[in-house]
């Protein structure tokens, strides 16, 4: 506990700290990330959002979110799903069985002899066949206000099927078509919050790995001069001469039919390979300034070895741009995971931002744009927190530092 | 200035060599001709097709081999999947278009972006200059893809279905300059807008550090009219940082062509290089890599030269 005080007090005590700490705007930010960081920890450790609820069907396809007042079309498809469910289930050997293993998106099935459930299948079916007969539905609505009518009582019809949830289950019910669904009527909603995770995941994995692997490379490179620079140097060069995507796209190919398909690890990797550059670039910079500051010769003198000298009294001096290249880091990867996603060369066993975007292309054609409205809302909220927190900290403790 | 050049090209030539050997290495790390000829291939179909592609022999044969052909820009191996077609026809057919796009949005982008980092630095501290910034940092937090999407969506299906004409197509290409406002123009755009954001605070940026240097101060003294401080004395200080500014946008510019080319099904370069990727067509991707990476280099040096022109203090160093 003292420990942890005296960290406090050590951190407060920095001057660019408490210069971070008077920007308000960077605050904001500060919050902002850390709503997301605690989402994609509730979701990493404690399963709030299965993977199984992400792919779950919750309603019709491409149902908009309740901001717009659904099409006729739509409407019906909705209702048409509620009775299907059922009917399928009464279709099976075992209807008895089949309708217990029915739920439908938190709904569960009215308590109804298998008789009353007929016929009101029944006569959901009739009227859904009058319905379905117009193929105009919206001018038929126009011409004859029955048609709205029957409309109601067909969805009237399909909601006695079901208990109406109540408390905590009617809510998340309402959560889940908040947003509307995609093109498998998945929830939008559930989908991009559980994107958190992953997104969250790869920022920091990447932007960590990368940092570390940039630092003590530079930071060697700088120390010790001689051949080891040059290799760092080269190295540097090398991966940096290859256009960034080129890389990527070649890196997550390497992965391309193996066990590791479609996982994060091909992500991972490419991310580090190529992001580890620019933090290697600017420590090495700072601790070829570093190195010839008094505090070293103090060490010198004193004996400590130069690997002890570079990790424990040089390297911690270059902490806030480690912070600095992490935070870039981070919105870099999250970027770049729709890219590789839209390239079919990233994420494919869990719902992504980027796979959302990449999915939506065929739905915008259909001037539907809940989905990647809301993936890019997501999106943007987390990445422009990032980059004014990246900026607050370049102005805290980097200030001269131009662009 | 020669010697200073001729000093750059040598520099690079370990990078290179380096780049050719990163890139050899990781396109091997997936078996080339597994992926090509599929897991049902017998044993001896395997062999005999990896021998006749030179791929059996040691690695640093290899190495050797590609690297001989690229220093004698010998590019005939035939692809995989496009029979009869070498690399090299390949890569003469998807260049103009890559290049339809990619310059004219570098041209595009540096013009803007100036011009805005300018106004927002002469107005600096202003409200013009924080809603610049603002709208600068929301349009660098959207994905470049959310760009394209809505891009193609209200420039060209949304447009033209209100016009009632074509003003830009879908997608597609077709080569000619007749046809570049058609098939380019909308890619370009995009392409501008995005890059837009990262330049124009990059910008802004350069030019408010140049207006506190003791140079404008002596002007402001002296008299001099404001205006002509700003786009007189300081634009020309300015060059340095925006020449290279100009030049590391480059690779931002040949991936932002990548995806546009995808999106917008223009047969360019970074489609062609994805098409061979993910078609396993080995001699395409190999030799695509290495062009890339060649381009990326020489526009490096020329970073190097212009920047040596422009500051005589570098070529000493």
């Amino acid at each position: 506990m003292r420990a942890l005080d005296r960290g406090f007090r050590w951190l407060l005590g920095q001057r660019g700290v408490r210069k971070l700490l008077r920007d308000r705007v960077a605050l904001v930010a500060l919050a902002v990330i850390s709503v997301y960081v605690g989402i994609a920890a509730l979701i990493l450790f404690f399963d709030v959002i299965t993977l199984d609820e992400t792919t779950e069907r919750v309603g019709p396809r491409t149902m908009p979110g309740v901001w717009e007042s659904p099409s006729l079309e739509s409407r019906l498809a909705f209702a048409e799903l509620y009775l299907e469910t059922v009917q399928n289930a009464l279709d099976k050997r075992s209807p008895e069985k089949a309708l217990a293993e029915v739920r439908f998106a938190e709904l569960e099935l009215a308590a109804l002899s298998i008789d009353e459930r007929q016929a009101l299948l029944d006569e959901g079916w009739d009227l859904f066949d009058e319905l379905d007969e117009l193929d105009d539905l919206d001018a038929a609505a126009e011409r004859d206000p029955g048609v709205l009518a029957k409309l109601s009582r067909f969805e009237e019809t399909a909601a006695r099927l079901y208990r109406r949830p109540t408390g905590c289950a009617a809510l998340k019910y309402r959560a889940r078509l908040l947003l509307g669904t995609d093109r498998q009527g998945r929830s939008i909603l559930v989908r991009s919050i559980y994107s958190i995770k992953v997104a969250t995941q790869i920022g920091v994995v990447a932007a960590l790995i990368s940092v570390l692997i940039g630092t003590l490379l530079g930071g060697a490179a700088a120390f010790f001069g001689g051949w080891v620079d040059h290799l760092v140097v080269w190295l540097y060069s090398t991966f940096s001469s290859i256009p960034w995507i080129v890389l990527l796209t070649v890196l997550a190919s390497m992965f391309m039919g193996s066990r590791f398909d479609g996982g994060l690890v091909p992500v991972y990797s490419a991310f580090c390979l190529s992001f580890w550059i620019a933090p290697c670039r600017v420590i090495r910079g700072e601790v070829l300034k570093l190195k010839e500051l008094e505090f070293v010769q103090a060490a010198t003198a004193i004996g400590f070895g130069r690997a002890r000298i570079l990790l424990k009294h040089v390297l911690p001096n270059t902490a806030h741009l480690m912070f600095i290249n992490f935070s870039l880091l981070f919105i870099g990867a999250i970027k770049a995971e729709v890219i590789l996603s839209f390239l079919g060369l990233g994420v494919k066993n869990e719902p992504s931002w980027g796979v959302m975007i990449n999915h939506s292309r065929e739905e915008v054609i259909n001037h539907f744009f809940w989905q990647i409205g809301s993936a890019t809302f997501f999106m943007v909220v987390l990445v422009l927190a990032f980059n004014v927190l990246s900026d607050a900290l370049q102005d805290a403790f980097d200030p001269k530092h131009v662009g | 200035m020669w010697s200073y050049i001729v000093r750059r090209l040598l520099y690079n030539v370990p990078v290179y060599l380096g780049i050719i050997l990163v890139l050899m290495l990781a396109l091997r790390v997936n078996d080339p001709v597994w992926a090509r000829l599929g897991k049902s291939a017998s044993p001896e179909a395997y062999q005999a097709f990896k021998e006749q592609m030179g791929l059996a022999e040691p690695f640093w044969r290899q190495y050797l081999t590609f690297l001989g052909k690229v220093f004698a820009f010998d590019l005939s191996d035939e692809s995989w999947e496009h029979t009869g077609v070498s690399v090299g026809g390949l890569l003469r057919v998807s260049f103009p278009p890559t290049l339809a796009i990619t310059v004219p949005a570098l041209l595009l982008t540096s013009l803007i972006s100036i011009s805005v980092g300018l106004v927002s630095s002469f107005f600096r501290g202003r409200w013009l200059d924080r809603a610049l910034m603002f709208a600068a940092v929301l349009g660098m937090s959207v994905s470049f893809l959310v760009y394209i999407v809505f891009g193609q969506y209200w420039g060209a299906y949304a447009l033209n279905e209100h016009i009632e004409g074509e003003l830009f197509a879908v997608a597609g290409y077709e080569p000619g300059p007749g046809n570049w406002v058609t098939y380019c123009m909308l890619p370009v755009l995009i392409s501008t807008i995005v890059a837009m954001g990262y330049d124009t605070r990059f910008y802004r940026a350069v030019m408010v550090e140049e207006c506190g240097r003791d140079y404008i101060v002596t002007a402001m003294a002296k008299g001099a009219p404001k205006r002509k401080i700003m786009f007189v004395h300081m634009l020309k200080n300015a060059m340095i940082p925006i020449i290279t500014r100009i030049m590391i946008t480059l690779p931002f510019l040949i991936m932002g062509s990548f995806l546009l080319e995808m999106y917008f099904n223009i047969p360019g370069m970074g489609r062609m290089l994805l098409q061979a990727i993910t078609t396993a067509d080995f001699p395409v991707t190999q030799g695509f890599v290495a062009v890339f990476a060649l381009v990326f280099i020489l526009t490096n040096v020329l970073t190097d030269v212009l920047y040596a022109l422009v500051d005589p203090r570098v070529r000493l160093a």
